[in-house]
C-alpha cells in the first residue's frame, strides 16, 4: 500500500491565462462579454438585452453549439425561470416533467433501505429537466433579443490593462499536435468589453487565474465533486425521483446517486462523489456501472438502452468557499464559477440564473451611471448576491457538506442537527483543505469488466458522450511532475473518460477523449481551453 | 403495360460491369405487367452487346455518335428523351455516371426520379421502390406515379443467365447542345488506398501487440491486389502504432467496404460505429467474448499470428486463379 | 462573379434516427440540425471563388420551413453575402423542389449555381442536376476539383476506377463533393456580421408532384454472425463462405 498526495504532482496554473497585452487591431468591441453560454451566462445576457437593448452583448461558448457541454441531474427549482420570463407560463419552459414523488434510499451491496427524505432534498413543485435542452432554449430566447452568441469559441486568456480586465482572447483553431497551423487554421480573436462576465461553469480556468492574480481568497478553498451521468431509454416509466446514499461508495467518501424520470421513456441516472475521497482506486464511472447492477436499478434499466453518457464536476464548498469578491475592475463571476451551489438541496441551476440576473442589473446601473468607466463600479453585484436568496440559502446549509469530511456516519448526525437548527449548530466554520491536499491510499485493483448491456467501458462511454474531437489537436492537458505508476493509476481511475492510462510505470494521455469534466484539473493534470467545438456533444444531459 | 428502358454505360468501348444487374432489375419491373425491356447503348459504334439479350433485353437500341467516345450527358439525355414516351420506367445503374444521368433525364422528360434504389416493384399505377436514407440508418419506401426514372444500386439484383437473343435496333441521336465536355478519365492517384474508399479494409487493434505486426495486415491487403487498405482502431492510433488517416471509428473514418476484416480488435462501440455498415464483417480475435463477434458475419477465434498468414495464403491462391 | 449556393438543413450525421409517429419521417425531438455537410463544400467554393475574383456576390438560397433560416445564417456567418429563404414546404418529389429553385435562380444573373452532391437526410441526389436541366445550363455533379478561367470551368469528379475530367462554359451548375475544399468555420466577426446581412424571405408554393413517401423504417438489425471455427484450421471454411456465399472475394 502506498500513498499519493495529489497536490505534489500537480502543475501550476498556466501563466498564459492572464495577458497584459494590447488587444489586436482587429479586435471585436462589445459592451458586455459573457464567457460561457450556460444557464448563468444566458440568464445574464437575456436580462441585459431586456433592460438595456442598446448594449452590445456577446456570449462566448466553448461547445460547438449551445448546451453541448452542459450537464446536470437535474431537478430544477423553477423560480428563476419565472422571474426571468414573468410573461411565460410554466408550460412554455422546456421541462421534462413535474416531480410527483420522491424517495431516498440507503444502499448496501445487496439491498436498500428507504429513509425519510431530508428537508433539504424535498422537491415538490420542482421539475426534471435536461440542462442541455434548457440551455438551448435559453439560447434561442437570447438570440431573439439580439444577443450575439458565439458557439465554438473558447476563451483562451483574459486581456488585462493594469488591474483592469479589458477583454479576452479566443483559442486558435486548426492547429496540429505540434501547434503548427493546418489549412483550417483559425487565428485567435480578441474581444474587448467594458465588463467581462465569467460564467465558465465549474472550475473555470479564467476565474481561477483572475483570483490568483488579484488574490481573491475565500474562507475555505473551493472543493469539488465529480458526477457521472447516463440517460437511458427504458421500457417502463419511473414514477418518482430517487436519491441514494451509501453503497457503492466507501464509508469515507461523500456522495450519492440520483435517478430521475425524464418523461415516459427516459431516466437520468448518475453518481456524485466528493473529490476528497481517500481510496486512490475509487473510480466514479466504474462505481456507477456497478451501481446499475444493484436490484434497486437493474430492473428499471433492464431491456433499456444507454442513450447518452457524460461527466462533470460540481463546486461543493458552499457558503464558506464563495470568493471574498465576486467582481473586480471590469470583471465579475457568476453561477458555478462563483461556487453558487447548495449541495444539501442539490441545486445550482436557479442560483446560477439568479446570479446572472443580478450581475446584469449591476452592469446596467454601472454603465448608465459611469458610461465607459462603469467596469470599475461593479461592487453592487457583490452586495446584491450577499443579500439574495442564493447566499441566504447557502448560509443555512453552510457546514452541511463540510460535516462529511471525516466520514459518513458522523456527517449524517451533524447534518441532522444542522437541519434542525437551520445551520446554527454546531456553529462556526468547519475548515476544509483543498481536495488536492487529501492523501490517497493505493491498493491492488480488481479490474471491472463491463457486460456491454447494462455496463460499459470508458471508451464506450466517451462514444456515448458524442465526443468527436479532432484527434490531431494539440494536447490541452498539462501534466505535473514526478508521475509514478501509482499516480498514473490514480489519474486513470479519477478520469471518467479514459484520458489517462498507466503504461508500465508511465502515464499515457489521450487528450481527445476529454469531456471537460475538470476532475483532473482539481486533482491532477491541468485543463486548459482547447479548439472550439472539441469535447462532448451532449444533447440530453 | 410497363415497358422499361435500361440505359447502359459504356467506357473505353465496352459495356461496364453492372449492365446485367441493371437489366435484371428492368426485367423485374417489366415482367410484372408483361412489358418489354429495351437496353440503350450510347457509343461511337463498336460495342459488343451480344450478352444483353441473354441478360434480359428484348431489344438493344444502339445510338452512335462521335461525341459518345467519353460520357456525354447532354447527348445521352437527348437520345433517351427522343424515345422516352414509349417507356413507363427508365432505369440506370446508381454508379457515378448513372447518378449524374438520372436526374437530368427526369427533368428533361418531366418525370420523378429515385436514386440508389435497392428494390423495385410495380403495383397498379405506381412504381414502389425502397432506398436507404440517413446514411443507411433508415429505409424509405417511395411510390412514384407516371413515368419514372430510377437509379438502381449496383448489387441490388443479380444478373440473369437464361434469356434469349435480343433484337438489334439502331436509333438516331437527335441534335443536342454539348454543354458539358467530358475530356477523359485519368487514373486515380495510385498511392496507398484510403480506408474510406477501399473495397476491402483490414483493420488492426491492440491485439496485434506491437506496431511492427501491422506488416501481417499489409501482406493480407497486398494479397487482395490493390483493392484493400489497412485500417486501425483508435486505441492503436492513439498509441502511435498507425497513422490517423487509417483510423476507423467515430472520430476517425466511417467505412462501408464490401469486406471488413477486424484483426485483434475487441470492438468498442466507437469503432463499431465506423464500420458496421460494411457488407461483410470478419473478426479474428483470441477472445471469444469480444464484442466484435456480435457484429461480425464470420468469426475466427484464435491466434491472429497463425490465422492471418493462413488467410493471406488462401486469398493469394484464390486471386491467382 | 455572382454565385448562388442552394442549401439544405439536415440532421447532424451522428444523430440517432427515431421514426416519428405516422411512420414516414424521423422524430425531430432533440435532434441537432446542421447545414448539409456537402453544401458546406459549395459554400466554401463560392466564398473562395469570390475572394479570388475580387468582386461579385454570393447568395445562399434555401427552400423550406422557417427552421431553415438558422441554417442560412450559418452560411452568412461563414462569409456568404446574402440569404434568400424560399418559404414553403418542400415536396417529396425532387423535381418540384428543383422547379422552385430554378424559378428563383433564373434571371438572377448567376455565373455559377452550386449545390452539395447530396443531402444527408433523404439522399435525393437529384436537385442540382435537375435545376441545371430546367435552366438549360451545363452541369457536372459531385465535383472534387473546380477551376475557373476565361469564362470557362474545368472540373473533376470521381468515377469508378478513375477521375473524370470535363470543361464547360459559364454560367453552369455544379454539385460539390468531399475533397473539393476544406470548408471554413464561421469566424466571430462573421457571426456578428451575419446579423446585418440582407435576408430576403419569399413565399413559394411547391407542387406535391408525383412522389409519395409510403414508409420510413429502421433497417433490420444485423443478423447475428457465427464463429466459423478456431485457429488457422478455420481459414478454408472462412474462404469458402467469403468466395461462394458472400461473394466478396
Amino acid at each position: 500500500m502506498g500513498v499519493v498526495l495529489p497536490v505534489r504532482h500537480q502543475a501550476p496554473l498556466p501563466t498564459t491565462l492572464i495577458r497584459a497585452e494590447t488587444p489586436r487591431a482587429e479586435a471585436i468591441e462589445l459592451d458586455v462579454l459573457i464567457v460561457g453560454g450556460g444557464p448563468a451566462g444566458l440568464a445574464c445576457a437575456i436580462q441585459l438585452a431586456r433592460s438595456a437593448p442598446d448594449l452590445g452583448v456577446g456570449v462566448l461558448e466553448k461547445a460547438g453549439s449551445l448546451g453541448e457541454h452542459s450537464l446536470s441531474g437535474a431537478v430544477i427549482n423553477p423560480i428563476a425561470l419565472r422571474a426571468l420570463f414573468p410573461d411565460k407560463p410554466d408550460s412554455e419552459f422546456p421541462f421534462r416533467q413535474r416531480v410527483e414523488g420522491e424517495a431516498v434510499y440507503f444502499m448496501t451491496a445487496a439491498g436498500s433501505l428507504r429513509i425519510p427524505t431530508p428537508p433539504t432534498m424535498k422537491n415538490h413543485g420542482n421539475y426534471t429537466v435536461s440542462l442541455c435542452e434548457l440551455v438551448r432554449w435559453l439560447g434561442e430566447q437570447a438570440e431573439a433579443l439580439g444577443v450575439n452568441i458565439f458557439p465554438g469559441f473558447p476563451a483562451e486568456s483574459l486581456l488585462v490593462d493594469g488591474q483592469r480586465v479589458i477583454g479576452v482572447r479566443t483559442v486558435a483553431g486548426g492547429l496540429d499536435r505540434d501547434r503548427n497551423p493546418t489549412d483550417v487554421f483559425q487565428e485567435p480573436t480578441d474581444l474587448t468589453a467594458k465588463v467581462v462576465v465569467l460564467a465558465e461553469g465549474t472550475r473555470g480556468p479564467l476565474a481561477q487565474a483572475w483570483r490568483d492574480w488579484q488574490q481573491v481568497g475565500s474562507d475555505n478553498p473551493q472543493i469539488f465533486a465529480l458526477g457521472v451521468k447516463e440517460v437511458w431509454e427504458i421500457p417502463q416509466p419511473l414514477d418518482r425521483v430517487i436519491h441514494t446514499l451509501g453503497w457503492p461508495l466507501p464509508r469515507d467518501a461523500f456522495g450519492g446517486s440520483w435517478c430521475y424520470p425524464m418523461g415516459p421513456n427516459q431516466v437520468s441516472i448518475g453518481l456524485v462523489v466528493g473529490l476528497d475521497y481517500h481510496d486512490a482506486g475509487l473510480d466514479v464511472h466504474e462505481s456507477l456501472q456497478r451501481m446499475k447492477l444493484h436490484p434497486l436499478f437493474r430492473g428499471l434499466l433492464q431491456g433499456g438502452t444507454l442513450l447518452e453518457w457524460g461527466a462533470k464536476t460540481i463546486p461543493e464548498g458552499g457558503y464558506y468557499a464563495i470568493p471574498h469578491r465576486l467582481s473586480g475592475d471590469g470583471v465579475m463571476m457568476i453561477g458555478d464559477t462563483a461556487g453558487l451551489v447548495d449541495v444539501p438541496s442539490l441545486k445550482g441551476i436557479h442560483y446560477a440564473m439568479e446570479s446572472g440576473m443580478l450581475a446584469a442589473t449591476a452592469i446596467v446601473a454601472a454603465l448608465q451611471q459611469h458610461g465607459g468607466g462603469g467596469g470599475a463600479h461593479l461592487a453592487a453585484y457583490d452586495q446584491a448576491v450577499r443579500q439574495s436568496r442564493i447566499v441566504g440559502d447557502m448560509h443555512v446549509t453552510r457546514n452541511m457538506r463540510l460535516a462529511f469530511k471525516d466520514g459518513f456516519v458522523g456527517g449524517v448526525v451533524k447534518a441532522g442537527l444542522m437541519t434542525i437548527s437551520r445551520g446554527a449548530f454546531p456553529g462556526g466554520r468547519i475548515a476544509m483543505a483543498a481536495d488536492a491536499e487529501a492523501p490517497r491510499e493505493t491498493h491492488a485493483d480488481t479490474p471491472f469488466v463491463p457486460d456491454n448491456v447494462l455496463t460499459f467501458s470508458k471508451v464506450d462511454a466517451v462514444f456515448k458522450s458524442g465526443n468527436a474531437t479532432r484527434d490531431t489537436i494539440p494536447s490541452h492537458l498539462v501534466v505535473g511532475r514526478d508521475i509514478t505508476g501509482d499516480v498514473a493509476d490514480f489519474y486513470a481511475h479519477l478520469c471518467p473518460a479514459g484520458v489517462y492510462e498507466r503504461q508500465g510505470d508511465t502515464l499515457r494521455v489521450n487528450p481527445p477523449n476529454c469531456v471537460d469534466c475538470k476532475a483532473t484539473d482539481v486533482l491532477g493534470p491541468r485543463w486548459t481551453p482547447r479548439e472550439g467545438g472539441s469535447g462532448p456533444r451532449y444533447r440530453l444531459m | 403495360m410497363a415497358n422499361v428502358l435500361a440505359v447502359l454505360e459504356v467506357r473505353n468501348g465496352a459495356l461496364r460491369k453492372g449492365s446485367a444487374e441493371l437489366l435484371a432489375a428492368a426485367r423485374r419491373l417489366a415482367d410484372a405487367s408483361g412489358g418489354t425491356v429495351d437496353a440503350l447503348v450510347c457509343s461511337t459504334g463498336a460495342v459488343n452487346t451480344d450478352t444483353l439479350g441473354a441478360a434480359g433485353a428484348d431489344r438493344v437500341l444502339s445510338a452512335s455518335h462521335a461525341d459518345f467516345a467519353n460520357y456525354c450527358p447532354d447527348g445521352t439525355v437527348a437520345t433517351v428523351a427522343s424515345v422516352s414516351a414509349q417507356y413507363r420506367a427508365i432505369v440506370v445503374s446508381a454508379s457515378a455516371t448513372g447518378k449524374d444521368l438520372a436526374p437530368r433525364i427526369a427533368a428533361r422528360i418531366n418525370a420523378p426520379c429515385a436514386m440508389d434504389v435497392t428494390s423495385v416493384d410495380l403495383s397498379g399505377d405506381t412504381i414502389r421502390v425502397v432506398r436507404p436514407v440517413y446514411a443507411g440508418k433508415a429505409l424509405q419506401t417511395v411510390d412514384l406515379r407516371g413515368s419514372t426514372v430510377i437509379a438502381v444500386r449496383p448489387g441490388a439484383y443479380a444478373g440473369l443467365g437464361a434469356g434469349k437473343a435480343g433484337a438489334n435496333v439502331s436509333i438516331t441521336v437527335p441534335p443536342f447542345t454539348k454543354r458539358l465536355d467530358v475530356t477523359g478519365i485519368r487514373t486515380a492517384n495510385t498511392g496507398l488506398l484510403d480506408v474510406a474508399e477501399a473495397r476491402v479494409v483490414i483493420s488492426g487493434g491492440r491485439g496485434l501487440g506491437d506496431p511492427k505486426h501491422f506488416v501481417l495486415l499489409e501482406e493480407l491487403a497486398a494479397a487482395f491486389g490493390g483493392e484493400a487498405a489497412v485500417g486501425a482502431s483508435r486505441a492503436v492510433v492513439d498509441a502511435g502504432w498507425a497513422e490517423h488517416g487509417a483510423q476507423v471509428g467515430q472520430t476517425g473514418k466511417t467505412v462501408a467496404p464490401e469486406l471488413y476484416i477486424a484483426v485483434g480488435i475487441s470492438g468498442a462501440i466507437q469503432h463499431l460505429a465506423g464500420m458496421r455498415t460494411a457488407k461483410v464483417i470478419v473478426a479474428i480475435n483470441r477472445d471469444k467474448d469480444a464484442p466484435i463477434f456480435k457484429v461480425a458475419d464470420y468469426g475466427i477465434v484464435g491466434d491472429l499470428f497463425e490465422v492471418v498468414p493462413a488467410l493471406t495464403a488462401a486469398v493469394k491462391q484464390v486471386k491467382a486463379h | 462573379m455572382k454565385i448562388a449556393v442552394c442549401l439544405r438543413r439536415t440532421p447532424d450525421t451522428t444523430a440517432k434516427i427515431v421514426i416519428a409517429a405516422g411512420g414516414t419521417s424521423i422524430d425531430e425531438t432533440g435532434v441537432k440540425f446542421v447545414p448539409n455537410p456537402y453544401d458546406e463544400y459549395a459554400i466554401e467554393a463560392a466564398i473562395a471563388l469570390k475572394e479570388k475574383a475580387g468582386a461579385g456576390e454570393t447568395v445562399v438560397v434555401a427552400l423550406g420551413a422557417d427552421s431553415v433560416q438558422e441554417t442560412l445564417r450559418t452560411a452568412l456567418a461563414m462569409g456568404i453575402d446574402r440569404a434568400v429563404h424560399l418559404q414553403g414546404n418542400a415536396s417529396a418529389d425532387g423535381l418540384e423542389n428543383a422547379r422552385a429553385l430554378a424559378d428563383h435562380v433564373r434571371g438572377g444573373g448567376y455565373d455559377l449555381v452550386l449545390f452539395g452532391k447530396l443531402a444527408v437526410d433523404d439522399y435525393g441526389q437529384q436537385t442540382g442536376a435537375m435545376v441545371a436541366e430546367l435552366l438549360e445550363l451545363p452541369c457536372a455533379t459531385a465535383i472534387t476539383m473546380l477551376e475557373i478561367a476565361d469564362g470557362r470551368a474545368t472540373v473533376e469528379r470521381e468515377v469508378e476506377g478513375g477521375v473524370e475530367q470535363a470543361t464547360c462554359a459559364l454560367p453552369a451548375v455544379f454539385t460539390c463533393d468531399k475533397g473539393l475544399n476544406n470548408p471554413r468555420l464561421p469566424s466571430l466577426k462573421g457571426i456578428m456580421a451575419a446579423r446585418k446581412k440582407p435576408f430576403d424571405i419569399a413565399p413559394v408554393t411547391v407542387a406535391a408532384g408525383a412522389v409519395t413517401v409510403a414508409s420510413l423504417v429502421l433497417p433490420p438489425e444485423r443478423a447475428a454472425g457465427r464463429i466459423v471455427g478456431e485457429g488457422a484450421a478455420a481459414v478454408p471454411a472462412l474462404m469458402q463462405l467469403l468466395v461462394s456465399d458472400a461473394k466478396v472475394i
